[in-house]
């Protein structure tokens, strides 16, 4: 077990590897001068050599990039003496930092990672993304938790009267909802429920997780996830409902089936207990990758609910070349990318003891 | 019908008492009630119906059974004789809406003692006799355990349900049938999944399972067919010993009397959802009426003897237009008409091993590495093959027989090198064929074709009969275009006796047979010199199994063909072989002539398996 935990890890950590590396050089081969998009288009000469300087971008590209990874990894060697050095181990940039192997002027140090600043804002990036994750996950989780209840009990019951008039029914709903794009869905969704009948639903048409308040601060205004939590799990749910449907049925075909109607259990336990389970392998791969790339944040549905997340974030950030943000948020997504893929991995076994790792 | 539910409500009463007369209160005569008290299931005039696409079939046509106490009857018949459906129709497991039992009665006589009509039962009713008081055996050991839960616990079910047992006492009651069942480690099987334990286990926990309520009627469906002799002759073994103890009533379905012979008293016949035959066992074998009974017998590869040909089916009888018309011949004249000669057998051996041989054989090693930890490192090998070496001639067929696991499917694949040796050679007429490149390899595949056991999942289900049978004669550029080849697949077809109108079919529509001789066409389709048959009539029916063994020497002699003959069963290996290999644990245990290794084997594995085959009447 712990043999596997420390191999998925370190597939991980190679995974990670290789999205740095990529968005790296993809982001600097893109063209963009950040010292300008800084200072705007009339900064004089040595106020550009300055940031350059300070962002390193003087340096060949093979630096810049160990810069870079030295930056993330929580692990890493500074320079404790010399203010000038862009490897200078500079607590305000960095936050809190522990030496662990001093070597002379340099030394190995733990921190905290650190995705540097936004060219725009001057912000920390991770104190931007710390902003707009938790809406993006609480959001992802939402509307997958209703695909994923709505849609393996609609399957069921799809499956248990295939061919017949319920059947035919959640099929078409089912086609109806892989069909329909999520931005027609959440605009009419948001006027229906959010407008016309805003009297009687109680809804806003758009809001995030926390409403500030001038008294409160920061208020929780969980109905404002309904609607977008509905809108983006259409899709997934009729996914989860066709995949459900054909996993059961393959199911209930299978010999064990037999078996457990002939030991005289009833209807419910049989399906319930001894079909529902072996059903729902197939389910957990389309959920997983589907959370994942919800994480990466559903662009259409955070503008038109106005709903503060990840993907607008990034997009926000495309449109005005602000690549530190960018390419922090697509280093987060992968991350969480990996976490679903290893908690998955250990789902499958508890699901199914024959995938169990001994 | 207020009248009659009472006569029957006074019966009960009264024989509680003992009493066997019931006064009818409408017309004041007293019935004498005599129940035997022996009767357990009473089946009369059964019929269940399949329909799809608006055709109804009959499965079960009118069939007429009775079952007694401490009774077993044997229900034989081919795939599609009915017997399976008779036994669900016992268990109300005929899957709806497709299939019904359109009329009859299921008369069956409960604890209480009183006779039930299981089919007028509700759904909810019948959950109380499934699993508690009638209860089944599946044939496929390998599907009838659902994967995720532990074979304790599937077992536990059903006493927590019927016997209303909490959960500790239910675990204690299943260990005690797991001891009583004999499987090795109750405690640890219990808590093992099913893909943890072998086949044999696995069939053991399933009538661990039937049994856990101590059921009056057990309906065992091919409880044996996928097992190998040795856990087949435990498993009768074990069946009848609980049989003995509880005085239950078995149904023992099969298609091969053999087993039956071990365990029934009564034995019925089934043939196109009709009984043809019924009767002691003794009085069936002896003196079948029936020519399809005849068939049965017949067709079952002899140990005594050998044969030039098996009997099938087809010398007892034929059909015409619907009609049955038998031939008339007796089983000892066809018997004695097949029957080898010792000229003819000698005259064989010395023109065999005249030539050299067409396949050498030398140490060959098959291990597949155990790999652990984290780094994958290999720590041990499972031997799959062990040094191995034989030589094979042209026109031979060579017989590799021995359990599931010893090796003998990872032989033939390795010769084929559809898995990579670890070490040894391979001599095919002269070149050596582990050190071949890929490309050598693939041409010199042409020379060597294999059929494997399942025709079930050996052909692609989307892909035309006729086009699979092509496909290798397209690959290996054989014959000059599209129309030749194609000619050659309806010569093929005719060949293992299908028909040109079968080009166009897709697998779904053939039967296991057919299918199975789809897949021999496909495999003689680039005339190659040399065969391995890897368990290819394994999954067939006895009768079927000879037709195909017939194909497969008739081919052998026409084309000259050799095979290597991979089979679990003895007796299919001793009729089909020139020479026999037995092996265990990837070694060879014996090489020979198979009438003197059946004589007199040598080694005490060959011992052991010979004694576990069903050896009928």
């Amino acid at each position: 077990m712990i043999g596997f935990l420390a191999r998925k890890f370190w597939y991980g950590l190679l995974v990670i590897a290789g999205v740095v590396t990529v968005v790296f050089f993809l982001f600097n081969i893109l063209p963009g001068d950040p010292a300008r998009m800084m200072l705007g288009q009339r900064a004089d000469i040595s106020s550009i050599e300055n940031i350059n300087r300070e962002l390193g971008r003087d340096k060949p590209m093979v630096v810049q990039f160990a810069m870079y990874v030295n930056d993330l990894s929580p692990l890493s060697f500074h320079d404790t003496e010399n203010k000038a050095s862009v490897w200078f181990a500079d607590e305000s940039r960095y936050g809190s930092m522990f030496t662990i192997l001093p070597l002379g002027s340099k030394a190995l140090m733990v921190k905290s990672p650190y995705l540097r600043r936004s060219y725009q804002t001057r912000q920390e990036v991770s104190e931007i993304i710390k902003d707009a994750l938790p809406g993006t996950v609480i959001l992802a989780i939402a509307a997958l938790l209703f695909a994923a209840v709505a849609g393996i009990a609609l399957g069921i019951l799809a499956a248990l009267y295939k061919n017949r008039i319920i059947d035919h029914l959640i099929n078409v709903l089912a086609v109806f909802g892989m069909a329909v794009p999520s931005f027609f869905a959440g605009i009419i969704i948001a006027w229906l429920f959010g407008f016309v009948w805003a009297d009687i639903t109680g809804l806003n048409m758009t809001g995030s997780l926390y409403r500030i308040d001038p008294f409160d601060g920061m208020v929780l205004e969980v109905k404002n996830l309904l609607l977008p939590a509905f809108t983006l799990g259409i899709r997934p749910l009729s996914v989860i409902v066709q995949l459900t449907r054909s996993s059961m049925l393959d199911v209930l075909s299978q010999d064990y089936i037999r078996t457990a109607k002939a030991k005289g259990l009833s209807k419910q336990v049989v399906i319930l207990r001894h079909a529902l389970r072996n059903a729902l392998n197939p389910v957990l791969t389309a959920v997983s990758g589907w959370f994942g790339s919800l994480l990466a944040g559903a662009v259409f549905i955070e503008y038109i609910f106005g709903w503060k997340g990840i993907g607008k974030v990034t997009v926000d950030s495309l449109e005005t070349y602000d690549f530190p943000v960018v390419m922090g948020a697509v280093l987060i997504v992968s991350v969480f990318f990996v976490i679903i893929n290893l908690i998955v991995d250990l789902l499958y076994g508890v699901l199914d003891p024959r995938i169990r790792v001994s | 019908m207020r009248h009659f539910r009472s006569l029957i409500e006074d019966a009960s009463v009264l024989k509680k008492r003992k009493n066997s007369e019931v006064k009818d209160t409408k017309t004041g005569v007293f019935i004498i009630f005599t129940p035997s008290m022996k009767q357990l299931l009473s089946i009369r005039n059964l019929v269940t119906e399949f329909s799809s696409d608006g055709k109804t079939t009959r499965a079960v046509n009118a069939i007429n059974l009775q079952l007694n106490k401490g009774e077993t009857v044997g229900i034989v018949g081919e795939s599609g004789s009915g017997k399976s459906v008779t036994s669900l129709s016992v268990m109300r497991l005929i899957s709806a809406p497709a299939g019904k039992i359109s009329s009859g009665e299921i008369i069956y006589h409960n604890r209480e003692g009183a006779d039930i009509d299981l089919v007028k039962l509700s759904e909810k009713e019948m959950m109380h006799y499934r699993g508690n008081e009638i209860a089944m055996i599946f044939q496929e050991p390998m599907t009838s355990l659902n994967p995720v839960f532990t074979c304790g616990y599937q077992v536990m079910e059903a006493l927590q349900l019927h016997k209303k047992l909490d959960k500790k006492a239910a675990r204690e009651r299943t260990i005690e049938l797991f001891k009583k069942v004999k499987l090795p480690r109750p405690e640890a099987i219990f808590d093992s999944y099913p893909h943890q334990v072998s086949g044999g286990q696995k069939q053991r926990v399933m009538i661990a399972m039937a049994m856990s309520c101590e059921p009056s009627v057990l309906i065992a469906d091919e409880p044996t067919t996928a097992l190998d002799v040795t856990v087949q002759a435990t498993i009768l073994d074990l069946m009848r010993q609980l049989q003995q103890e509880n005085e239950m009533g078995i149904l023992f379905i099969t298609h091969d009397l053999g087993v039956i012979a071990e365990l029934a008293q009564r034995v019925v016949v089934m043939y196109k959802g009709n009984i043809v035959e019924e009767g002691p066992v003794a009085e069936i074998f002896k003196n079948p009426k029936h020519p399809y009974t005849k068939g049965l017998l017949a067709c079952r590869p002899p140990l005594t003897h050998k044969l030039k040909k098996l009997p099938t089916v087809a010398d007892f009888m034929r059909q015409e237009n619907g009609n049955l018309i038998e031939t008339g011949e007796s089983l000892e004249a066809v018997t004695i008409k097949f029957k080898v000669t010792e000229e003819e057998l000698a005259a064989r051996k010395t023109a065999l091993y005249k030539k050299e041989p067409i396949l050498k054989v030398e140490n060959l090693a098959t291990w597949f590495p155990i790999k652990k930890g984290v780094f994958s490192r290999t720590r041990d090998y499972v031997k799959a093959v062990d040094n191995v070496s034989f030589d094979v001639f042209p026109g031979e067929t060579v017989g590799l027989v021995g359990e599931s696991g010893c090796g003998k499917t990872t032989l033939g694949r390795t010769i084929l090198r559809l898995i990579e040796p670890t070490s040894g050679k391979v001599w095919f007429n002269g070149s050596e064929l582990t050190g071949l490149g890929a490309s050598e390899m693939r041409a010199k595949r042409r020379d060597i074709q294999i059929i494997f056991q399942d025709p079930y999942s050996s052909l692609n289900p989307r892909m035309e009969v006729g086009a699979a049978i092509m496909e290798p004669m397209n690959v290996h550029g054989i014959l000059a275009n599209e129309k030749e080849r194609k000619e050659r697949v309806i010569e093929l077809l005719k060949r293992v006796n299908l028909t040109p109108e079968h080009f166009n079919r897709y697998p779904h529509e053939f039967s296991g047979g057919q299918r199975q001789r789809i897949c021999i066409a496909r495999a003689i389709a680039l005339q190659p010199k040399f065969i391995i048959c890897d368990e290819s009539v394994s999954a067939l029916d006895v009768s079927v199994q000879a037709q195909v063994l017939n194909l497969l020497n008739e081919l052998r002699d026409d084309f000259g063909f050799t095979y290597i003959f991979i089979s679990h069963d003895l007796s299919v290996v001793k009729f089909m072989s020139d020479r026999m290999i037995v092996m265990n644990k990837g070694k060879i245990e014996e090489m020979g002539d198979p009438e003197l290794i059946y004589k007199n084997p040598q080694s005490e594995y060959t011992r052991k398996l010979i004694a576990a085959i069903p050896k009928g009447m």
